[in-house]
């Protein structure tokens, strides 16, 4: 298993130079440059050459991918064109803010769904599971934007329990307190978010256990007159978890991908809306450095589900 | 007062300056100013309650910064590079928009005596003396030095420096080239009398021009830079630094506390603040989603929006029944606009030529397109009061210059009409063809942006088919901001006949980017009459105010009457403030903006 791992890492590094080619070309190819729209009116082009050739926007593609390839050897991605620093330091300060927040959530939306997966299909087609259905339908129907501000008003504003904008408050001070403040801010983005994603859980959950319900060996185990109670917890569960561990791979390293609607409206700096905007104001090195640190982990993310999957169930081994 | 310097560019249409540039604060008189405007907003909020010294005294001020994505946080006057660091350091200055100024200005933007310091032009000799008041700190306490008025220039002409501010009109100080050049070490041009720690600068300049008795001139950058704090970071890493970034120093009657990138800042009162005194112990100013910023001031949990922040006209009708709050506002620095394109830019000669073959060369057509859009129902209709028509190319803003008078281009279908018979358009089936008998088909560029910009861009087009003419959206829909520019900006282009966009404007208002050098002038008009009257707005006549004055009005008659760009709409720069909250006042006489804030209760409902 360890010789296919290193052998899939290993393919993963041609597919990661092509990536950055693409992504490089493709950046290039978008209308505009990071000045755009914003220099100064009684700038002469002298002074904007100057300028594109102290970013090294000058030269051909190539010329700019191959400095821009020397740098990243020496760990250094750039400058952010939008925002004046090193581009290490800015995704750092984001990805912080977005692991704290995509982590609860996907925590909370785990302690949330796999519960009521297993409850409903135990209980198919009885009250429970129509509740449960009818809220996972609800939820997945309901446009999430309109969610976030729905409750932003309500529950920020309207009640006044939650933080309404940031990850932290200013006057947060010691260690304590920072994380006890950073804890609340994410409070309420967070379970909006895990109480409004469910739906993948739960059907899955749900119609694996109704499989499950009627495979033979838990009739063999109700025959030999196991406690119900057990054969949910020892034999159901555990097989009707393969599809989830599918995806759990990509949801470990998709935890940084941000959530645009989220960082949005609470005005939460997180990686999602950096990407957005980096687009927008044409800031290259962001853009790139994204896009690559994205495509490397969605490759370990395939890894690390087939790794996943095969801890979970015996019979899968990787070859 | 006034306020500062260039602003950037053109950016999104009707009006919303956030991309790029300083705006700010700037001056107006309440009852002038909003000319043409059918709503009239006070510039200032009058609180008849006595301030609650207690709550003054412990309390902290709320303000809110609608943007839509985190700052930069860039402390640093010449190397931030827009609107939302300008708001969220706005308290290390006096007045809005002022961060680290020299200088203090009267209503219509001149520099008077009585700031952090004075200016005396002598024209004689071509030089300009800076001269520091006596015991002026920075918020470290540390004394402000002539030095720190010279360093100024070298952090925006540095070759390495990322400020986007160095202009053409820098070279205008002696041996400036040739620092930006990197040829030289120092600048050559700027002495200090009495030594680098003294109080006064000389700059030596080749020429004078009455430009510089402004604030917002290009020629005299108006700020210090804190040299002894940042001498040893390189220029061009400055902008990524602590100093600038985590513990900027500041010269107002707030010293920051601290910064969470991105997000929010704390200010506390600056003790070595040379004027007025600071009266709140805290002002914290955090960002807000724009698209829940009525909420956020419908719960009363700020005091005010930061005042030269960004609202909407929809956001007006929000708030403006709130019973809490008032709603304050004056004339915008910028204005919507149409442009032509008639021409290209020579690169080999760098200069703007007009084409006389071009599709928009005939006035006729380009008045007529202007008759036919109904600005005054468009603006009414979708900005509630907060934009209006605009009559001339210089905002109202500027008491001394803009032209009351002008008509502009109000509605009129019989006109425009008229126009195109009499030029030759006639009609060929369902649309007017060119005076030559070839069919005309005109593109409109326009950026996407708001559903109130999209059906105003729909109703543009509707009045324009009404009058025969074949108008359609270049590359068939509006354009991504960028997409929009980089067209226009080609030396030559032949996808976009008519654009609309908005400029944001300098407190000094000689409106360079119509030039005809300028490769901002983006419908590429030059005229011999054009260039007269921009430079005679900087001849030596034009150090008398009132000559000045009425070149700027025969600028605005000339720029209606050929319609090579022509005005759109003027907008209010407003913002909601809490009836908690004493002295607020955005004239140009009330230069102790933060200072002269209290509160009179600690509660905000």
């Amino acid at each position: 298993m360890w010789k296919t791992i290193l052998r899939r890492m290993l393919i993963m590094i041609p597919e990661v130079i092509i990536l950055s080619i693409l992504v490089f070309l493709l950046a290039k190819a978008m209308p505009g440059d990071p000045f755009t729209g914003s220099i100064n009116p009684k700038a002469n082009p002298a002074q904007i050459a100057h300028l594109m050739k102290m970013n090294g926007l000058d030269g051909p593609w190539y010329s700019q991918y191959w400095n821009w390839v020397v740098h990243l050897f020496h760990g250094n991605l750039g400058n952010s064109y939008q925002y004046q620093e090193p581009v290490t330091r800015l995704i750092a300060g984001r990805a912080t803010n977005t692991l704290w927040l995509a982590l609860f959530t996907m925590l909370l939306t785990y302690a949330i769904a796999l519960p009521m997966g297993v409850f409903a299909g135990r209980h198919e087609g009885k009250l429970p599971d129509t509740i449960i259905r009818f809220y996972t339908y609800v939820t997945y129907c309901i446009p999430f934007f309109v969610i976030l501000v729905v409750g932003i008003w309500i529950f920020g504003y309207v009640l006044g329990w939650f933080p309404t904008t940031g990850s932290i408050s200013i006057t947060a001070s010691g260690w304590l307190d920072t994380i006890g403040s950073r804890f609340y801010h994410i409070l309420l983005p967070g379970i909006m978010g895990a109480l409004f994603s469910t739906v993948n859980i739960v059907q899955y959950l749900r119609s694996e256990v109704i499989d499950a319900k009627h495979s033979d060996y838990v009739r063999t185990a109700r025959s030999k007159g196991v406690p119900t109670k057990d054969i949910y917890r020892h034999h159901i569960f555990r097989n009707s978890l393969l599809p989830i561990a599918a995806f759990a791979g990509y949801s470990i390293t998709g935890l940084l991908n941000g959530s645009i609607f989220t960082e949005t409206i609470f005005s939460y700096p997180g990686m999602g809306l950096l990407f957005i905007n980096s687009i927008s104001f044409r800031d290259y090195t962001v853009i790139t450095a994204l896009v690559l640190i994205y495509g490397i982990l969605n490759l370990l993310g395939t890894l690390l589900s087939d790794i996943i999957l095969s801890l979970v169930d015996p019979r899968i081994r990787i070859q | 007062m006034n306020k500062k310097k260039l602003v950037l560019s053109a950016v999104a249409v009707l009006a919303v300056i956030g991309l790029a540039g300083c705006s700010s604060k700037s001056s107006s008189s309440n009852s002038s100013g909003e000319k043409g405007a059918s709503l009239k907003l006070p510039d200032h909020y009058t609180n008849t309650k006595a301030t609650d010294k207690a709550a003054t005294r412990n309390g902290t001020l709320h303000v809110a910064e609608p943007a839509d994505a985190p700052f930069a946080g860039i402390g640093d006057p010449n190397l931030m590079q827009n609107n939302e660091d300008n708001d969220v350091f706005a308290p290390g200055a006096a007045a809005p928009g002022n961060i680290n100024d020299l200088f203090i200005a009267d209503k219509n933007n001149k520099i008077i005596d009585g700031g952090l310091a004075n200016q005396r032009l002598d024209r004689k000799n071509n030089t300009v003396t800076i001269t520091l008041r006596k015991g002026a700190k920075w918020s470290n306490g540390s004394p402000i030095t002539a030095k720190d008025i010279e360093y100024t220039y070298e952090v925006i002409g540095n070759k390495d420096s990322t400020s986007q501010n160095y202009t053409a009109d820098m070279a205008n100080i002696k041996g400036m080239a040739a620092y930006h050049a990197g040829t030289a070490k120092t600048i050559s041009g700027i002495t200090y009398p009495d030594g680098e720690t003294g109080r006064s600068v000389v700059i030596h300049c080749t020429k004078m021009t009455p430009a510089m008795k402004f604030v917002g001139n290009n020629f005299i950058a108006e700020t210090v830079e804190p040299y002894d704090y940042i001498k040893n970071v390189p220029i061009g890493k400055l902008a990524a630094s602590p100093q600038v970034r985590k513990n900027p120093l500041f010269t107002g009657p707030y010293k920051l506390d601290k910064i969470v990138p991105g997000e929010s800042t704390s200010w506390s009162k600056n003790p070595y603040y040379y004027g007025k005194k600071a009266q709140i112990k805290n002002i914290v100013i955090t960002v807000v989603s724009s698209n829940n910023i009525d909420k956020a001031i419908q719960s009363g949990k700020y005091d005010f929006t930061s005042p030269a922040g960004v609202m909407h006209g929809t956001d007006y009708k929000e708030l403006k029944n709130l019973k809490n709050y008032k709603i304050v506002g004056q004339p915008e620095l910028g204005y919507g606009y149409f442009g032509f394109n008639v021409g290209q830019f020579d690169t080999k000669t760098g200069k703007n030529v007009i084409d006389p073959n071009s599709k928009m060369a005939n006035k006729s057509l380009r008045k007529a397109m202007m008759y036919a859009v109904n600005t005054d129902a468009v603006t009414k209709k979708f900005s509630y009061g907060m934009s209006w028509r605009a009559n001339t190319l210089i905002p109202p803003i500027f008491d001394n210059y803009w032209d009351s008078s002008a008509k502009g281009f109000p509605l009129n279908i019989k006109k425009a009409n008229k126009l195109l018979d009499d030029a030759g358009y006639k009609k060929k089936g369902k649309w007017r063809a060119q005076p030559n008998g070839k069919p005309l088909t005109i593109y409109f560029g326009a950026m996407t942006g708001t559903s109130a910009q999209a059906a105003t861009y729909q109703d543009y087009l509707q009045q324009w088919h009404k009058i025969g003419l074949n108008v359609k959206f270049a590359t068939g829909k509006t354009m991504e901001m960028n997409s929009f520019y980089t067209t226009l900006q080609a030396p030559k282009q032949n996808k976009i006949d008519i654009y609309n966009a908005a400029w944001a404007v300098s407190s000094e208002p000689t409106p360079t980017m119509y030039t005809e050098t300028s490769v901002q002038n983006l419908g590429h008009f030059a005229t011999a009459k054009n260039t007269q009257l921009i430079n005679d707005m900087n001849s030596n006549k034009a150090w008398n105010d009132s000559y000045r004055a009425k070149i700027f009005k025969e600028w605005q008659a000339y720029m209606n009457e050929e319609a090579y760009v022509a005005p759109d709409s003027f907008s209010y720069t407003w913002a909601p403030v809490n009836t908690r909250v004493k002295g607020y006042s955005l004239k140009s006489s009330n230069v102790d903006f933060w200072s002269s804030l209290s509160l009179t209760s600690s509660s905000m409902k």
